[in-house]
């Protein structure tokens, strides 16, 4: 044991370490600047944010330390246990009295506990034992020609990874807890670096590429210029649509070999279908499914309408606090938006403590804030990267990309570049529940990591 | 497994392309686009403005006569305020209970937790009552306001009154604000920018719901707010008063310096009854009272000079060398009517005589003097050297006076007759008319027009020989000179050395017997004077109808070492010898002694109601002697 330990503390990512360090105690600060109240000075006042944010960081740390005496195996082993563990819990809070509107936290005392948090760990483990445990053949199988057969052979073989992401997903749903879901929809990642997801991320993308324009220009018309036809978005769309599959048809025809162009015709034609279907698909979604208050908040960040003091409140307020600090910042504790006295930010101390630390330092400060998340994410890949185990690798990109969607979501939704979605920023924002689950994964990737060189003795 | 290692790549650029993105905006929004900064201003910052104390107006004694007093405005913040003791409250404030409901709702209304107007205006007498009663009442509290207060309860006309700005001001002038005051007439309005002063600013921070909670930058940026600069008038609010209870129109100047004693108007109202909450009740009031209270006579109406006229006839003539001081005419009542006197030996005796042909037939000298062979192309030129004359003792023109709404005189000249007389529409024309048409304004009732402060003014000029100053009434500013254009002299065509034998007459108007003045007569001072007596007529249902005789008189005492120059109006009321001219006396007499000696002469005018009387309609008659 001995011996083990110190190769543990031997091979522990230090520069990590200090990275996550750095982050929290920043983040304790940025929190002590927000809600700073003069009745309560103290930053270890525990009837304070920023003093309850110690204290979850005390927590954490002991967490930490206890995860980094456990056997690796130990962690392997009973993967799925945890799993389960966090699946009762997201079954348990659903009989739990609701709490503004959504059934999502464990009440213990004036401390809450979010089981949505802690179901990102079960699943990253559960997903990473699933996967390691069968990866021989994968490259293989995704090389295999697009026939239904190997489809349906494909599909049963992906079933429980399906299973292990839509379970909790669907748990969270119900909830409901929509910033929690769409961090699900980052295991995303973690199937294509496996593999798995072939060319879903690039579909995805030209999907998302769709989507928007369909919804920029859905409920609106223009008249082709010349002929004066009016003509609705969609049509337009559509039309866009068809003359891009007519300029791949040519491509298709002067640039690939004849014998070639068979099935390249039928890609195009059924990609075509494809997605004018989902053209249309969104288009009735949006103007016939979607509720008044959900299309406004699309058409909000869409720019298509602006309603400063409505519904587009928060994210004007948002953008006000961080577009006023300038290059410089206004200083530190000297925010006169984002911060709990003047309280023109909504939950300036959670989901937009960015506003806060971006109002105080200026585009110097939130630069060097991406800065270092970027480079937190770029470490965790690298040490995804570097490991032999596969267990491992999969684990780190699991954690790679749930804080990448932590991070993407949360500071875009404050500069207006993402929807409005309630989800804490790692680290920084304050909550119980998300700083101990934030430092669980770390802490758990800090260990796997530890043993890089041990597997392979 | 080379492809899927490639995919590391993959997700680290969309790592870095999502930061790189987040950077770009970032950089655009805190250091290129200033519409969030302006955006998080207007949020988050409230600017208070403080309104800084008017400058204060003192006369010639150095009495305050434009002061401040400190008004109460009652605040209330609607959530403070829920057990309120309504029924106490209203008691106190002396409010119904309907009133109060809606100040309350109006408060609430417009938010519960920022605190709204609740009752304005609360002047400092009334409030002393409310002030120790008030900690009862969690939730208002008052705000101290400045506004004006005259503490001598006089001189309304002359000193203005201030009310809200409207659009067109703020459209006129950015400095003013929606709720901003102005000096709307009189002193208040002309020296406005002296005595406005200079606003302060104070910049608060306010939370999400409006709430105050701090300094912008500890008060970096605010500023004070600087009283308004004091001014003297060169008013004497003594004989202000006394004039005002005399009750006439009239203006008294100072001929040595130009600076107006004293300017009343009748009827006149307390300047305090527009100030304060009760402003717009009061002022309704007064507009809609049917002796139009706020019109100020003295300068905003032109009336026929009547015999005073004549002084100026004399004047001209011995300047023009058309007669000399020994000059006489027969009392021709073929051209005018006259009242029984002797002959007129000389200038000084047809002042003192008042004698119509005598005058007429002076000035049909001056304005056919001969020089054309036609009678009317002679009356041509004649009537604008004439005018010439006139204009030059400031009748009709801009006597840069430093009152606003000043109406000028009238004197018609050549081009006047040749393209306005008798009508516009169907004028006499080029040489169709010559003095014969027009001899009445020899004895200042035809088309010349003079104002009460123009008359005053003529008053001054013959005190001083020959010269005026623009008549003003300031006298100092704090911080700054008075305008120089007020320290030049300006001279008449007429030469000094031909006023002596006018002033004699003038001196014999008042102390001789047969003079129309004789009851201006002091004892104690020598003064010189002119009635007169302007014949005036109204348009009523289509038809001219005369109205009773204005009383007029102008003068100056004391004869050697002028003081004061007077011109008084009453209008309707008869002969310029009557009233116009005793009371002239007790103006000038109280000015110079300080006090009216002769009792029985102050208490008939006071005991008489000398209010205009434009109802009373005259039998047509046949046009009477002016005197």
């Amino acid at each position: 044991m001995r011996n083990q330990n110190e190769n543990i503390l031997a091979n522990i990512d230090w520069s990590l370490i200090a990275v996550y360090l750095l982050i929290v105690c920043t983040g304790i600060f940025n929190i002590y600047s927000s809600v700073y109240d003069p009745d309560h000075p103290g930053l270890f006042d525990q009837v304070t944010q920023h003093g309850k944010q110690i204290t979850w960081f005390g927590v954490s740390i002991f967490l930490g330390l206890i995860i980094l005496f456990l056997e690796t195996s130990f962690l392997k082993k009973y993967a799925y246990w945890f799993y389960g563990a966090t699946i009762v819990l997201l079954v348990l809070v659903l009989f739990t009295p609701p709490v503004n509107g959504a059934r999502a936290w464990f009440g213990i005392g004036s401390f809450g506990i979010q089981p949505a948090e802690f179901a990102k760990i079960g699943v990253s483990m559960a997903l990473a034992k699933h996967l390691s445990s069968f990866d021989q053949n994968r490259s293989k199988e995704n090389l295999a020609p697009l026939r239904l057969s190997n489809f349906i052979s494909q599909a049963r073989n992906h079933f429980p990874t399906l299973m292990i992401l839509f379970i909790p997903a669907i748990l969270i749903l119900l909830q409901p807890d929509a910033g929690t879901f769409i961090i699900f929809t980052s295991f995303i990642l973690v199937l294509y670096r496996e593999g798995y997801a072939g060319n879903i991320l690039l579909f995805l993308v030209i999907a998302v590429i769709i989507a928007v324009l369909t919804l920029v220009v859905a409920d609106s018309s223009f008249i082709i210029p010349g002929i004066k036809i009016k003509l609705s978005g969609k049509t337009g769309i559509v039309l866009s649509l068809l003359m891009l599959g007519i300029a791949f048809f040519f491509l298709i025809k002067s640039f690939v070999l004849k014998r070639n162009r068979r099935p390249l015709y039928k890609a195009l034609v059924g990609s075509l279908i494809v997605a004018i279907v989902f053209v249309n698909f969104i288009e009735i979604g949006y103007s016939t499914i979607l509720q008044p208050h959900q299309k406004t908040r699309i058409d909000l960040l869409l720019g298509k309408i602006d309603d400063p003091d409505g519904e587009g409140y928060n994210i004007n307020r948002a953008k006000a606090a961080i577009g006023s600090g300038g290059f410089t910042g206004k200083g530190y504790m000297k925010a006169t938006l984002a911060n709990e006295q003047q309280s023109h930010v909504p939950m300036q101390s959670t989901d937009f403590i960015f506003c806060t630390w971006s109002e105080e330092h200026g585009f110097i400060g939130s630069f060097l804030l991406v800065l270092v998340y970027t480079f937190f994410l770029i470490k965790v890949i690298v040490i995804a990267e570097r490991q032999r185990a596969n267990f491992t690798r999969i684990f780190a990109y699991c954690v790679a990309g749930i804080f990448f969607y932590h991070f993407m979501i949360n500071v875009g939704m404050a500069i207006g570049l993402a929807p409005v979605i309630g989800i804490p920023l790692p680290f920084f924002s304050y909550g119980g529940s998300s700083m101990m689950s934030f430092s669980i994964l770390f802490f758990l990737l800090i260990k796997l990591d530890s043993e890089r060189k041990i597997v392979l003795q | 497994m080379r492809n899927m290692d490639n995919r590391k790549y993959v997700i680290a650029l969309m790592v870095l392309l999502v930061s790189f993105i987040f950077t770009l905006q970032l950089f655009y929004m805190q250091v290129i686009d200033d519409k969030w900064k302006d955006r998080a201003a207007e949020i988050s910052e409230n600017k208070v403005i403080t309104m800084p104390a008017r400058g204060v107006v003192y006369d010639r004694n150095k009495e305050k006569i434009i002061s401040n007093v400190v008004f109460y405005d009652l605040r209330v913040v609607p959530n403070q305020a829920i057990n309120t003791d309504s029924a106490a409250l209203i008691e106190l404030l002396d409010i119904s209970m309907e009133e109060y409901t809606k100040r309350m709702n109006v408060a609430r209304n417009y938010s519960k937790k920022k605190s709204s107007e609740f009752l304005p205006q609360i002047p400092p007498n009334e409030f002393s009552a409310i002030a120790p009663e008030l900690y009862k009442y969690p939730g208002f509290f008052e705000v101290e306001r400045t506004l004006r207060i005259y503490p001598k309860n006089s001189g309304a006309h002359v000193l203005g009154y201030m009310n809200e700005v409207n659009d067109k001001d703020i459209a006129a002038n950015p400095y003013y604000k929606s709720g901003d005051f102005i000096g709307r007439s009189g002193i208040e309005r002309s020296y406005e920018e002296v005595l406005r002063g200079e606003r302060g600013v104070k910049y608060y921070l306010q939370d999400a719901i409006g709430v105050e909670t701090g300094r912008f930058e500890n008060g970096k940026y605010d500023t004070l707010a600087k009283q308004g600069r004091s001014i003297t008038l060169g008013l004497d609010w003594e004989l202000q008063a006394y004039a005002e209870k005399l009750m006439k129109n009239m203006v008294a100047i100072d001929p040595n310096t130009g600076e107006v004693l004293a300017m009343a108007t009748s009827p006149n109202y307390d300047p305090n009854l527009l100030v304060g909450r009760r402003l717009g009740e009061n002022y309704l009031t007064l507009e809609q009272d049917t002796m139009l209270p706020l019109r100020n006579r003295a300068t905003g109406s032109a009336y026929p000079p009547g015999s005073t006229f004549k002084l100026l006839m004399a004047l001209i003539g011995l300047q023009e060398g058309v007669v000399n001081v020994n000059s006489s005419f027969p009392c021709d009542k073929s051209l005018s009517g006259c009242h029984n006197h002797s002959t007129a030996r000389g200038i000084s005796d047809g002042v003192k005589m008042s004698c119509n042909p005598y005058f007429i037939q002076l000035t049909r000298r001056i304005v056919q003097q001969g020089k054309k062979k036609s009678y009317f192309a002679d009356a041509a030129i004649g009537q604008d050297i004439w005018a010439k004359y006139v204009e030059s003792f400031g009748i009709g023109q801009d006597l840069h006076c430093d009152f606003p709404g000043l109406t000028r005189g009238n004197v018609p000249n050549t081009n006047y007759y040749d393209t306005q007389f008798p009508s516009k529409e169907k004028p006499y024309g080029k040489f169709g008319w010559a003095f014969s048409t027009i001899y009445s304004n020899a004895i200042g009732q035809g088309e010349v027009l003079v104002t009460p402060l123009e008359m005053a003014n003529i008053a001054a000029i013959i005190a001083n020989r020959g010269y005026y100053y623009y008549p003003h009434f300031v006298r100092e500013i704090e911080g700054a000179e008075v305008p120089e254009i007020y320290k030049q002299k300006n001279y008449t065509l007429v030469e000094s050395q031909h006023f002596a034998p006018v002033i004699e007459g003038m001196w014999r108007v008042v102390h001789e017997g047969g003079g129309t003045a004789r009851r201006a007569k002091i004892d104690s001072i020598p003064i010189c004077g002119k009635t007169g007596t302007a014949e005036n007529f109204k348009t009523i249902g289509g038809k001219r109808v005369q109205m009773i005789d204005h009383s007029i008189f102008m003068g100056f005492a004391p004869m050697d070492n002028p003081q004061i120059a007077i011109s008084v109006y009453i209008e309707n009321t008869g002969f310029g010898g009557t009233w116009a001219a005793p009371l002239a006396s007790c103006i000038i007499e109280k000015y110079l002694t300080g006090t009216v000696a002769d009792t029985a002469k102050e208490g008939r005018i006071l005991r008489t109601n000398l209010m205009p009387d434009d109802t009373k309609i005259l039998p047509p008659k046949k046009p009477k002697g002016q005197r």
